[in-house]
């Protein structure tokens, strides 16, 4: 409990808010002042990959920048970014209902929806390192990198709105990740906002990290002291750094990958058998990470983005993150699915596992397909269409296939056995 | 708005004389060489696909230092110009301008180990291996891909933006192989050669800051040039380019 109250409420306020509630008995208008933690992951990350130092002074300004564009966890600000419409990604109102403590305003409406639902895992930051987040396996998303891995647009798109929805609708079955279906659709849509400013806002903190990191010593990302000019043309610059991720948002809405539905008629027995030879095959290839029995087993050593982030295979590397905080969570080894168990995370419906396959999972090693008549090129090999809707085909019918079924054996080389 | 911002640029560009010819150009020369006594490679522990990618000897690649010179292979410099003009481009390059770079999944390891991309240029991700690859580049600017490239595939792909550092590619099926994407607005980058000799072609003359970056060590920051130690912050270095061979000759450099 006090990691968490470290990571989001500074402890004197916390400690005068104990004795405000001890006193009038209710924790109504108990106003804690509730702080964004900045990413120090990622800062000694820039330190590290190029071999240089971000200065106090450089730290403080990416925070005051920030600051100034978003405001803070009780009072949420949607920054003007000019010829971007904003309003349509950041609702000042949801954000309003999403943000600050758990209680109710003067007008009565239910706030911090998202201190009360999903703090505890999710982090005040977004970071996913809330207090219960060190217990859950795999780890809640942390959203500031703007990667999210269960949605309808390809490979580097943000989810769009509708996929927010299904997420919050459905929950991420077989995680930790409950379903939110009880909330009335207003207070939804406040949530859905709110991720979507956690996750700009942490975005938008990397890029000035990224930025900083380039700066020369003396120079500064926002030099209060400096000229006039000078000033404006650095502002200038971070805004259209911003105004760059919030497009990326607004883009998602039409980025979608269409799909056609598959041939309702077609020859279910046929396509599972052609979806199974595909899978063990060398087109596929989806065997050599889920495993010969599909058990998920293929490949076990490796790291999902985030923890990568941690060079979790440098030992002295991975000790110097770990030593930032214990909001650095220990690095986990992310698995393939076992696909005997027929539990999706991303939705078990055939759309859903076809746009999986499609375009992959972000931020994970599970890669697109190349689909012959749209992205491989000319004359050379991929997948078609119906071959990825066989292969949908055989995953929903993996769980019923009998484990001790003959494994298809490649052409051209025999496959290892593990 | 786009196209407002491009008339904007090149009002800027033919203000400031770059689209213009310059009379003079003039070739960078810097040769890479390591700082004590060279490491031997490490040879690599084949998990996937023992017996395709067994045979061929793989060794780990982040610092690759010739055994008999001592030069640094891949050493990437290119010209830095965030600030300030852009250089005049050679006519030279206009041929390659438009050109196709391959970024190969061979013998079990990606062929070239640092490829060099011009945002006009085109990359061509490929699998000439018997085996299957994923090719996962995470790039900053440019939409990052993770794309599954079966034996014999292709794919290509547009990169219209320059990066700022060279972005890591890696296939997650095959964890030992990585390689490096330089992704420039300039045809002025190179990378270094196994004698650790790095040429910068037909430069404008002038005084240009380039930056020189290293698998292994990030930012080439501390080097020994002429025996002197020298700091290079930020990989940075300011080079004036006279007409002709300007060869700054043996940098020594241990990341
Ligand atoms: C009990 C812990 C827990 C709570 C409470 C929780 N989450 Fe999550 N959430 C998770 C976990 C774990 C994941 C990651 C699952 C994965 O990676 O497959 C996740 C993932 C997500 C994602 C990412 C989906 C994607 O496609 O990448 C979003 C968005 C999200 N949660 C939003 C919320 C919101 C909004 C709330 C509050 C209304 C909330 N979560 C409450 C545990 C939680
Ligand atoms: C490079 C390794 C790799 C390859 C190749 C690969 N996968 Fe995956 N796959 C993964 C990983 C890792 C996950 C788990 C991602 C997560 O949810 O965190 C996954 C998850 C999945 C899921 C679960 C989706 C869900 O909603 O739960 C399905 C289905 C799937 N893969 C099918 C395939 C198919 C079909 C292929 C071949 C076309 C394939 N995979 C190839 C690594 C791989």
């Amino acid at each position: 409990m006090s990691r968490y109250l470290s990571n989001s409420v500074s402890s004197r306020s916390f400690v005068g808010c104990v004795v405000l509630v001890l006193l009038v008995s209710s924790f109504v208008g108990c106003t804690t002042k509730a702080k964004f933690s900045e990413n120090a992951v990622y800062i000694l990350k820039q330190e590290r990959d190029l071999n240089v130092e971000i200065s106090p002074q450089q730290r403080r300004d990416i925070a005051e920048v920030l600051a100034g564009m978003f405001g803070t966890p009780d009072k949420p600000n949607v920054p003007k970014l000019g010829g971007i419409d904003i309003a349509n990604v950041l609702d000042a109102t949801q954000l309003h209902v999403a943000s600050g403590p758990v209680s109710s305003d003067e007008r009565g409406r239910a706030r911090g929806l998202y201190r009360e639902h999903c703090a505890h895992c999710h982090g005040v930051t977004g970071d996913g390192a809330g207090p219960t987040a060190a217990f859950l396996n795999p780890y809640p998303r942390d959203y500031r990198m703007g990667v999210f891995k269960f949605k309808s647009t390809p490979k580097a798109g943000k989810p769009t709105h509708e996929d927010l929805r299904d997420i919050l609708a459905n929950g991420i079955p077989g995680t930790a990740m409950p379903s939110f279906k009880v909330l009335p659709n207003n207070e939804i849509e406040a949530l859905i906002s709110y991720v979507r400013y956690l996750s700009i806002r942490g975005e938008v903190e990397r890029e000035l990290a990224y930025l900083t990191a380039d700066l020369v010593e003396g120079e500064r990302l926002l030099d209060v002291t400096g000229s006039r000019e000078d000033r404006s043309e650095q502002a200038a610059s971070i805004r259209e750094t911003a105004a760059r991720v919030v497009q990326k948002w607004v883009d998602a809405e039409s980025q979608a990958t269409p799909i056609e539905a598959p041939d309702p008629e077609r020859d279910l027995v046929a396509s599972i058998k052609h979806g199974r030879e595909l899978f063990y095959g060398p087109i596929a290839n989806c065997v050599k990470c889920h495993g010969d029995s599909a058990l998920g087993d293929g490949q076990k050593t490796d790291y999902d983005d985030w923890t990568k982030e941690l060079e979790p295979i440098n030992e002295e590397a991975l000790e110097q993150f770990l030593g930032l905080g214990n909001f650095v969570l220990p690095p986990r080894n992310i698995h393939p699915r076992n696909l005997r168990q027929g539990v999706y995370r991303g939705g078990r419906r055939p759309i859903d596992l076809y746009r999986r396959i499609h375009n992959g999972i972000d931020g994970t090693p599970m890669p697109a397909t190349l689909v012959i008549g749209d992205d491989a090129a000319a004359g050379t090999k991929g997948l078609t269409k119906d071959d990825i809707w066989s292969l949908v085909d055989y995953v929903r019918n993996l769980p019923y296939e009998s484990i001790s079924l003959p494994p298809v054996i490649e052409q051209g080389y025999q496959r290892e056995r593990l | 708005m786009r196209i407002v911002f491009a008339l904007g640029l090149l009002v800027v560009s033919l203000l400031s004389g770059s689209f213009g010819y310059a009379a003079e150009w003039g070739d960078l020369k810097l040769t890479f060489v390591y700082d004590g006594t060279a490491p031997v490679a490490t040879s690599i522990s084949v998990n996937k696909d023992p017996q395709y990618c067994g045979p061929f000897g793989l060794v780990d690649e982040q610092l690759v230092v010739n055994k008999e010179n001592g030069g640094i292979a891949n050493v990437i410099a290119y010209i830095y110009t965030r600030t300030g003009p852009k250089p005049a481009v050679h006519p030279d390059y206009a041929a390659t301008a438009n050109a196709k770079v391959v970024l190969d999944n061979k013998k079990c390891r990606f062929e070239p180990h640092v490829a060099l991309l011009r945002t006009s240029q085109t990359l061509v991700l490929k699998n000439t291996d018997a085996v299957g690859h994923n090719t996962n580049y995470s790039t900053f600017s440019n939409p990052p891909q993770n794309i599954l490239i079966p034996s014999s595939g292709q794919v290509e792909k547009k990169l219209t933006l320059a990066e700022r550092l060279p972005a890591k590619v890696a296939c997650n099926i095959h964890p030992w192989m990585t390689a490096w994407l330089v992704v420039q607005d300039t045809p002025y980058a190179a990378v270094s050669n196994k004698n650790g000799e790095l040429v910068i072609k037909n430069l404008p003359v002038g005084k240009w800051t380039f930056q020189f970056w290293q698998e292994s060590g990030g930012y080439v920051a501390s080097v020994k040039q002429d025996g002197k130690a020298t700091e290079w912050k930020r990989g940075r270095v300011e080079i004036t380019i006279e007409p002709g061979m300007n060869d700054l000759g043996e940098i020594k450099y241990k990341p």
